[in-house]
């Protein structure tokens, strides 16, 4: 990267521009997420499909249909070849990304299945619900492994560790906890406050938890202490359960959604806000950064229904 | 991971039966190297992997050459090929990943059991025990076999392999299988006879080079190395197990053999081999019941080292004997009354897995408590009551500036998301190879339930729930577009509340939900 100061200093921020807005979607966005391997983008939406497009030509590729509901939260299989979506027909279904065929449906939870994603090994999907549980499922057979009463509230937000081996659940009733992935038990709370926890995903190397609360700040936990390190604040978070992630591939931020129709992104860590993109016209509730190049995905709610795709020049 | 949350107040062994397996009738099991997959070998001359993360079956060897019962199962290094012996003198070399044979052979006699040599990723050789002669290293890609030496007495020295015979050159007993093993890396076998000697042996050159005598004599019927090559376990038709510490260096264990000549020229012959098997292994404890006096079956070492454990069959019964390694008997676990065949511990976990005569695999789990501590973040677990001394200045009203010492971290700190730590319990894998972990979970297509397979292939079901009851009224759909149907497996969990006016309360009806065994579990 060319740079115009003293080879000592870091180079100069590189604000993100607008690529492409992707307007397939019928009603609001819910959830956008690129695949593991970088070729294609998913997102989900309340109008009950899915939209897989090219990440490199942001072509519309396929339609997965089949959901009675909305859909809220997707996530993609570690080899990039399935994908599992959660909605509001309280079931789950995992769509085979090159035969473009729905291989399972997952039933068991009792109400809107709200957050899903799958292990690093891909053999597990966990899932939480408005019905205050999370659910470990097996991928091979559909089974529903365990069952776990986790919450008082409903379950906003679940992610395994990098190993697999823990499973972090986010809920409205203000908790994180800390459960262990094979057997189900409950491990840790990492913390128990009054403000609802919106989303919760450990970072790439599985020490630290990017928690979102609804009192509009992001914090970074190390849950071995129980401390957080880092808070990031600036945006707008109160009401949606926005989804927040790590950029990596360029310097070390932190991306996250906001109800102020803006894209935030702070400096991991210095915390400073960096840049705050604007283009959506409703709340930008999911954010999704590219494995290996710069670019960020964002989706807006009902008031906007797109994709847009921005990318930074180097 | 995980391993600072756990709590270490609670021992490191299992305690209670967890869960079974149950596919067709399994004989024989192995583990592979993290644990993940468990092979197990089944009488009808097939090979099942789980995957112990999901406890479901995520391949099946199977060859219609080999239809006789499995004798023993074997992984390679990093889990890319498995070697399986069976009952039909053959030995098949499996291709994990993709299922495929890669080659069989097949030997003399039945092999009791067979293992894959250690160092490389896609060996070639194996050590194999056939029933009733010396045991052989076998080529499994030309099928030549070279037998190893089992005594110590003058033919030691040659490379010429002894033809085959039906007794021992001390002529012991044509049918007690002779024990060996391969050390951590492969370069040294030690051979435990009927003699009650242990043998070490060099299997390239087929020399013997050391030998430690049991007192006693009595006939060795396992040996067995610990996970990290630290120590070796033998047991013995006297009924006693013994731990040896190995005294050569893990890598190169050969070169040191050879170099370990403080050993003057004259002594000669089988003083010699004594001496310098004295270098090599040194008795560090011995175990057995004085009370029943059991006959110890498949002995091994925990994962770490630390715990010894011993399978009993004796009059029928399913027991596993936990010694800690300096000798005390530390738990006896009693399983149901089928005799127990096999018994492996997890390479990382504090599990047993044993296999009972009626082909059932049994994992043996420690028995969850619920840690209340872990409620609040910054609770802490006493073992017992502390005094509690306040300081000095404890209750004085203080300036703001005092309490401030002890705020959080310094929120400036560099934080690093992206470096992994190593695993330390693995720390010998060199990164070269890749390690198979899991096999790639592809989903089962979804198949009206009267025929799907997945039932019967899975772990055990929860209250005899059976499949097909409460489907009837929903038959008829297949896979993709079904709202009301649940498989089989779900029916507890039937959430066709939609419409019924949420009548069906079977998940109201466990108050601690867990799906899976929670008869059997806490």
């Amino acid at each position: 990267m060319a740079s115009n100061t003293a080879t000592a200093q870091p180079p100069p921020y590189r604000p993100y521009r607008h690529l492409k807005t992707l307007t397939d979607h019928t009603r609001a966005v819910s959830c956008v997420k690129f695949s593991n391997d970088g070729t294609l983008l998913a997102s989900a939406s309340l109008d009950k499909t899915i939209l897989i497009y090219s990440s490199q030509t942001l072509a519309l590729l396929s339609v997965f249909s089949g959901h009675s509901a909305g859909v809220s939260d997707l996530a993609w299989s570690s080899d990039s070849h399935y994908l599992t979506s959660a909605s509001d027909d309280r079931t789950l279904r995992i769509w085979d990304a090159r035969s473009k065929d729905c291989v399972k449906t997952l039933k068991g939870h009792t109400d809107f299945v709200f957050c899903v994603n799958f292990n690093p090994q891909s053999d597990l999907i966990v899932s939480g619900s408005f019905d205050e549980t999370v659910r470990v499922w097996d991928v091979k057979t559909g089974r529903c492994l365990h069952a776990i009463r986790a919450h008082s509230m409903p379950v906003t937000s679940v992610h395994f560790n990098r190993d697999g081996s823990l499973i972090v659940s986010g809920s409205h009733d203000g908790s994180c906890k800390i459960w262990d992935a094979t057997t189900g038990t409950w491990l840790k709370n990492l913390f128990d406050e009054a403000t609802a926890v919106s989303f919760a995903k450990f970072s790439p190397n599985g020490k630290f938890i990017l928690v979102a609360t609804l009192d509009n700040s992001l914090k970074l936990w190390n849950y071995s202490t129980g401390k957080f390190l880092k808070i990031y604040t600036g945006h707008t978070n109160q009401v949606y359960c926005i989804t927040s992630t790590f950029s990596v591939t360029n310097g070390k931020y932190i991306v996250s959604g906001s109800e102020d129709n803006c894209v935030y992104l702070w400096d991991l860590q210095g915390k400073n806000l960096v840049q705050k993109i604007e283009g959506h016209t409703d709340a930008v509730i999911s954010v999704t950064c590219h494995p290996t190049e710069n670019k960020i995905a964002s989706a807006g709610l009902d008031g906007d229904r797109t994709v847009r795709i921005w990318v930074q020049d180097t | 991971m995980n391993a600072p949350i756990i709590d270490p107040l609670q021992g490191d062994f299992p305690e209670v039966i967890e869960e079974y397996l149950e596919h067709g009738i399994m004989k024989c099991i192995a583990f592979n190297r993290r644990g993940t997959l468990l092979a197990a070998g089944c009488s009808d001359g097939s090979c099942i992997i789980w995957d112990f993360e999901t406890r479901g079956i995520a391949q099946e060897l199977r060859d219609k050459d080999c239809v006789s019962g499995i004798t023993s199962v074997s992984w390679s290094k990093y889990g890319h090929r498995i070697l399986v012996s069976a009952a039909d003198k053959s030995l098949t070399l499996w291709d994990v990943v993709k299922g495929e044979k890669i080659t069989r052979t097949s030997l003399q006699k039945t092999p009791l059991q067979a293992r894959l040599h250690p160092g490389s990723s896609t060996p070639s050789i194996c050590l194999a025990c056939p029933l009733s002669s010396a045991p052989m290293i076998v080529d499994l890609n030309t099928g030549s076999t070279i037998l190893v030496p089992v005594s110590s007495s003058p033919d030691t020295g040659n490379g010429s392999a002894p033809p085959s015979r039906n007794k021992f050159s001390d002529g012991s007993a044509p049918y007690t299988p002779v024990a060996a093993c391969f050390n951590k890396h492969g370069d040294l076998i030690y051979v435990g006879n009927s003699k009650g000697e242990i043998l070490i042996i060099d299997h390239k050159n087929v020399k013997v080079h050391g030998v430690v005598p049991i007192t006693g004599g009595a006939v060795i019927k396992n040996i067995v190395f610990s996970r990290n090559g630290q120590y070796l376990l033998t047991n013995s038709n006297d009924r006693t197990i013994r731990i040896y510490e190995n005294l050569l260096p893990l890598k190169g264990g050969l070169k040191a053999l050879d170099e370990s000549s403080n050993i003057p020229y004259d002594v000669e012959g089988v003083e010699r081999l004594k001496a310098v098997g004295g270098k090599c292994l040194a008795l560090f404890r011995e175990f057995q019941d004085a009370i029943t006096k059991i006959h110890w079956k498949a002995p091994c070492f925990s994962g770490d080292g630390e715990w010894v454990v011993g399978g009993s069959a004796s009059k029928g019964e399913h027991k596993i004997y936990i010694w800690d390694r300096a000798g005390h008997l530390v738990k006896i676990l009693e399983g149901p009354r089928e005799a127990l065949v096999d018994l492996a511990w997890h390479p990382v976990h504090p599990i047993v897995v044993s296999v009972s005569h009626t082909g059932l695999v049994y994992i043996w789990a420690k028995d969850y408590t619920e840690n209340w501590s872990a409620f609040a973040p910054d609770f802490k677990e006493l073992e017992e009551n502390e005094e509690y001394v306040e300081r000095e200045d404890e209750f004085d009203l203080m300036p703001e500036t005092e309490k401030v010492k002890e705020s959080e971290v310094d929120e400036d700190d560099e934080v690093d998301i992206v470096t992994v730590d190593v695993d330390s319990a693995f720390s010998d894998s060199d990164m070269s190879q890749e390690e198979i972990c899991f096999l790639p979970a592809i989903p089962c297509p979804e198949v009206p339930e009267q025929q799907d397979k997945c039932v019967e292939s899975s772990s055990k079901l929860v209250n005899g729930h059976h499949p097909g009851s409460p489907l009837s009224d929903e038959a008829g759909q297949n896979g993709q577009a079904m709202e009301h149907a649940a498989s089989p497996i779900d029916g507890m969990y039937n959430s066709d509340a939609e419409d019924d006016g949420g009548t069906r309360l079977k998940r109201r009806r466990k108050p601690s939900e867990k799906v899976l065994g929670s008869s059997l579990r806490r």
